[in-house]
């Protein structure tokens, strides 16, 4: 197991810079994931890490020793696909054994490692089968089996459960927590489901073009998004977001008008901001409670979308626009009703017009 | 049927599945499957002399052990094996390196090399035939040029002159027209392995050698084993490049006999023999058999082995 | 330290192994391409020039279409052109028509004897035609079809469709069966349905069939030697071999022949190389 550190990585393809300079610490057995749409360099920058693809600049260290033009079964890593990629023309003992027979390793050795590593993964049964006679939760199990089996020093995973459907997906979430517990192994994890990185993640990397948005603990990243951008990437359904002006600053009250003339207000720090700029109100579907004291806002259901033990709400808010609220689903909403709901003064995000957060004066709990 | 119909009503004939299907139906069974299973039969008769009589299996028997036609059949016969062995050593190893080497990433004008080496295989076997016995002539003098240019001028010779070198050089010939084929068809086939799979190898710690013989090529072998059977089939019932070279005689002295001449020779005659239907017949079924029992080996042995593989 | 990489092939190593790569790939070409180069430059020398300098380009001094003139004069090769083009067009477009109807009521309609009759085309595809040709010759003289185009025309659909139809009927396979079902609720025929739904969609995979069943067509030579080797019905050929065969010590009107059969043909395939190649490298023919 080991440490992982960038220092400053960068990537262009011909003339197009994929990644500008990209700075991360990881520790050792820690479970990293990185997130951000497509095209946003996730992939390329773990690409880089297994040695697939040269950096054009920068440093990479694993265990302190730099490894930038080490190939990839050298650097002791070992890379999950999203495509699985087994060796269609083999079988699953073949599929795990092939690198430790590259590696020129006694047969006896091999033989040993496939099958624990099968057996930790419940797949021994399958050992003699085709990839094409498997189903997709088992190619995942196999093409992890076959990274577990050279006992790397990091994992990479390639969005391993985005081709499962979703309840298999569920379940090998959390094999794969339960996996990382036991084996205490170095992970870093690329995906563009928010979902999986709140769950996985001790450590989440948010990416934006190239760049790294922020890192933090998904709780960190849940309660104080430092942008715009990675407020709207955590949590589901996406924070709903209103244009406002700030109509009075404050250390810790900051007063703010919506697009209709509504004032509400915020336990925000804006004293490095002024009266009259611009701003975006986030507010989380989850924040907004009805029936409610502070805050008061009314509009008109337009839908409702009953999940059981929630419900969303498609509010209409005359001259603001459509919110979303998560309530709790036993309720008797449908569309036509009128609804008043509030919004608690320390749930409000507040971002200025380049999309940076304002400060939250929270008294959550959270770490950091 | 596809129409849903009452259960009580009648169903009417469906014409339009005569209408779609008869045409096609009609002339490939009247110009292809009843010219081919007339042929097996009339094998099985003399039409020598005018009236045709049944005589079994004589046709075949004569073929094999009559001193007049066995030579020139097993003649004929083993011409053709060896110049299907040739291609099989030269065409396929070629083919792979090329396509290979196209398929090499990022590698520019890689389009332009694909076009211009597959260009001979587009042109009539006739027209190539022609070419490379100008260029080959010891009148013209090109090659023997140029080989005393590269200094092996002393290995010249009138190569397509000569009883022992002849069909090779035809093979070599149909070799270097063809080798566009599998070119193509492997380059294919390495296009459609998944990027993911090389990279999964190269993880693994295989380097390009090792990925080419662990991971690509078991991946090409089921395109291999497809273009030698349709090299087979080609192969034995090659005819045009001999004739065009060689004319029907396939000379010198019979050299370059190949089962598509004999057959020609067999059912018009040539020189003395006459030409002979329920003869050209027998040989064409014998050719039948040799190619149906290639194409079943190559179903029952080779397809079913090497199975398809999904990506 | 810091290393700022431009976009150069990244390594020393790299670039040996491209110029390797680049260097038996342009000697391939050269080798696949020269034959025909020395024959198409040489057919517009002089026969001096051809035998003293076989290597070098036309000049002032031996530039000559005598040979060109000669073949024209001799063979009637416009004739021969023009024969091949209709046979080619004429059983290249029948076996798209036929090929693409018998795809679709062999894969759409469900009857008996349907499995046979697949299974008859699709051994057409391995057992070659030829061999029945002692049958066909007599088939063509009793239906007074000797020496015709028609005879010609007949024998190279029947030698097309198999494969045609297999190709097709895979692509059939990929129409949606939505498509017709929808048109069968609103009533369309069955021929409406597959004139004008179907076929529209089997275009790129016609294209793939035309060029499969085009070559082998304009490049016979053993049904024309066969069924129609007379002067009215030569293609090309059947015209150019026996030229070649006729005036074999006359250098200029050979080379010069050959460069009128080889010409047309490359011009074409470069024109629609591009088709082609994305036909034998598609899945269609694995």
């Amino acid at each position: 197991m080991a440490s992982v550190k960038l220092n400053n990585i960068k990537k262009r393809f011909g003339d197009v810079d994929v990644l500008h300079g990209i700075d991360l610490d990881i520790k050792d057995g820690e479970f990293v994931v990185l997130i951000g749409e497509s095209g946003c360099g996730k992939s390329t920058l773990l690409r880089l890490l297994s040695g697939l693809e040269e950096i054009t600049a920068g440093d990479l260290y694993i265990d302190d020793e730099r490894v930038n033009g080490r190939s990839p079964a050298k650097r002791g890593i070992a890379m999950v696909f999203q495509s699985y990629a087994l060796y269609p023309h083999m079988n699953v003992f073949k599929n795990m054994a092939f690198g430790l027979k590259i590696a020129g390793k006694d047969k006896t050795f091999v033989n040993n490692k496939v099958v624990e590593a099968a057996k930790k993964l419940k797949i021994d049964h399958l050992l003699e089968r085709l990839p094409r006679e498997l189903s997709g939760g088992q190619r995942q199990r196999v093409a992890i089996g076959r990274a577990i089996v050279r006992d790397p020093k990091v994992f990479l995973f390639d969005e391993p459960l985005s081709n499962l459907d979703a309840s298999l997906r569920v379940q090998t979430r959390v094999e794969l927590g339960k996996l990382h517990q036991e084996l205490k192994a170095t992970v870093i994890y690329v995906t563009h489901d928010q979902v999986e990185a709140m769950t996985l993640g001790d450590k989440i990397v948010v990416m934006n073009q190239g760049r790294v948005e922020q890192v933090g603990s998904p709780l960190h990243l849940y309660h104080h998004p430092q942008t715009q951008f990675v407020a709207g990437f955590i949590g589901s359904p996406k924070m709903n977001f209103l244009n406002a002006k700030i109509s009075s600053v404050g250390k810790e009250n900051t007063q703010i008008m919506l697009e209709s003339g509504r004032v509400i207000s915020a336990s925000i720090d804006s004293s490095n901001s002024k009266a009259g700029d611009r701003v975006q109100i986030g507010l989380r579907p989850e924040h907004m409670s009805l029936p409610c004291k502070e805050n008061k806002i009314e509009g008109k259901v337009t839908l409702v979308e009953h999940l059981g033990e929630l419900s969303y709400l498609y509010v209409d808010i005359p001259k603001e626009g459509e919110l979303v609220l998560k309530i709790d689903g036993d309720n008797q909403y449908k569309a036509g009703d009128q609804v008043v709901f509030g919004i608690q003064p320390n749930n409000l995000y507040l971002f200025d017009s380049k999309g940076n957060a304002l400060t939250r004066l929270t008294t959550s709990l959270e770490a950091e | 049927m596809t129409q849903p119909n009452h259960p009580d009503e009648k169903k009417p004939f469906p014409w339009h599945l005569v209408i779609f299907l008869a045409p096609a139906l009609l002339i490939y069974v009247t110009f292809s499957v009843y010219p081919l299973l007339d042929t097996l039969f009339l094998s099985l008769f003399n039409t020598q002399d005018g009236n045709s009589t049944f005589v079994g299996l004589q046709n075949f028997i004569t073929l094999i052990t009559d001193d007049n036609w066995s030579h020139a059949f097993w003649n004929a016969l083993l011409n053709n094996f060896m110049f299907f062995a040739i291609h099989m050593v030269l065409q396929n190893p070629i083919g792979l390196l090329l396509a290979v080497l196209l398929s090499s990433p990022k590698l520019r004008l890689s389009g332009t090399y694909r076009t211009l080496i597959f260009m001979p295989t587009m042109l009539s076997v006739v027209i190539i035939g022609f070419v490379w016995q100008l260029l080959l002539s010891p009148i013209w003098g090109i090659s023997e040029e140029f080989l005393y240019n590269i200094g092996l001028g002393h290995y010249f010779d009138a190569w397509l002159g000569k009883e022992g070198s002849a069909l090779i050089t035809l093979s070599f010939i149909s070799v270097w027209q063809f080798v566009g084929i599998p070119m193509m068809l492997i380059y294919a086939t390495l296009l459609n392995i998944p990027d993911d799979i090389v990279d999964a190898g190269t993880v693994d710690g295989a380097n390009p050698l090792q990925t080419f013989w662990y991971i690509k090529l078991p991946l090409i072998l089921p395109t291999i084993a497809m273009v030698s059977i349709l090299t087979f089939v080609a192969n034995f019932n090659a005819f045009e490049l001999i004739y065009a070279v060689k004319g029907a005689l396939a000379g010198p002295n019979f050299s370059t006999d190949l089962m598509g001449t004999f057959f020609y020779r067999t059912f018009f005659g040539f020189q003395l023999q006459q030409g002979s239907a329920s003869m050209g017949a027998a040989v064409a079924t014998l050719m039948f058999l040799i190619i149906l029992v290639g194409v079943m080996l190559f179903l029952f042995f080779v397809q079913r082995r090497i199975q398809r593989f999904q990506f | 330290m810091k290393i700022v990489t431009g976009f150069l092939p990244s390594s020393p190593l790299n670039v040996s192994k491209s110029v390797t790569v680049h260097a038996i790939l342009m000697a391939y070409t050269v080798i696949a391409l020269f034959p025909i180069i020395v024959v198409i430059i040489n057919a517009f020398k002089t026969r001096k020039a051809i035998f003293n300098d076989p290597l070098g380009l036309p000049d002032s001094d031996s530039f000559t279409l005598a040979g060109f003139q000669e073949v024209l004069l001799r063979s009637d090769f416009g004739l021969y052109s023009w024969n091949s083009l209709v046979v080619t067009l004429l059983a290249v477009g029948l076996v798209l028509l036929l090929g693409a109807m018998a795809a679709w009521a062999l894969t759409e309609y469900k009857f008996r004897g349907n499995f046979l009759i697949a299974f008859l085309f699709a051994m057409g595809i391995m057992i070659p035609i030829r061999l029945g040709t002692v049958s066909i010759l007599s088939l063509m003289v009793e239906l007074d079809l000797a020496n015709t185009l028609t005879a010609l025309v007949l024998v190279y659909i029947a030698q097309g469709l198999p494969l045609a139809v297999y190709i097709l009927s895979e692509f059939v396979r990929t129409i949606p069966k939505e498509l017709t079902e929808a048109a069968r609720c609103d009533a369309v025929s069955e021929y409406k349905i597959f004139f004008c739904i179907i076929l529209p969609l089997l275009k790129p995979a016609m294209a793939t069939v035309a060029v499969f069943t085009m070559i082998p067509i304009w490049n016979d030579l053993w049904f024309p030697l066969i069924l129609a080797p007379g002067e009215e019905t030569r293609t090309i050929t059947l015209g150019v071999q026996q030229f070649v065969g006729q005036y074999v010590t006359n250098w200029n009107s050979v080379l010069s022949a050959l460069t009128l059969a080889i010409v047309p043909v490359l011009i074409l395939y470069t024109i629609f190389s591009r088709q082609l190649i994305r036909g034998l490298t598609s899945g269609a023919v694995k």
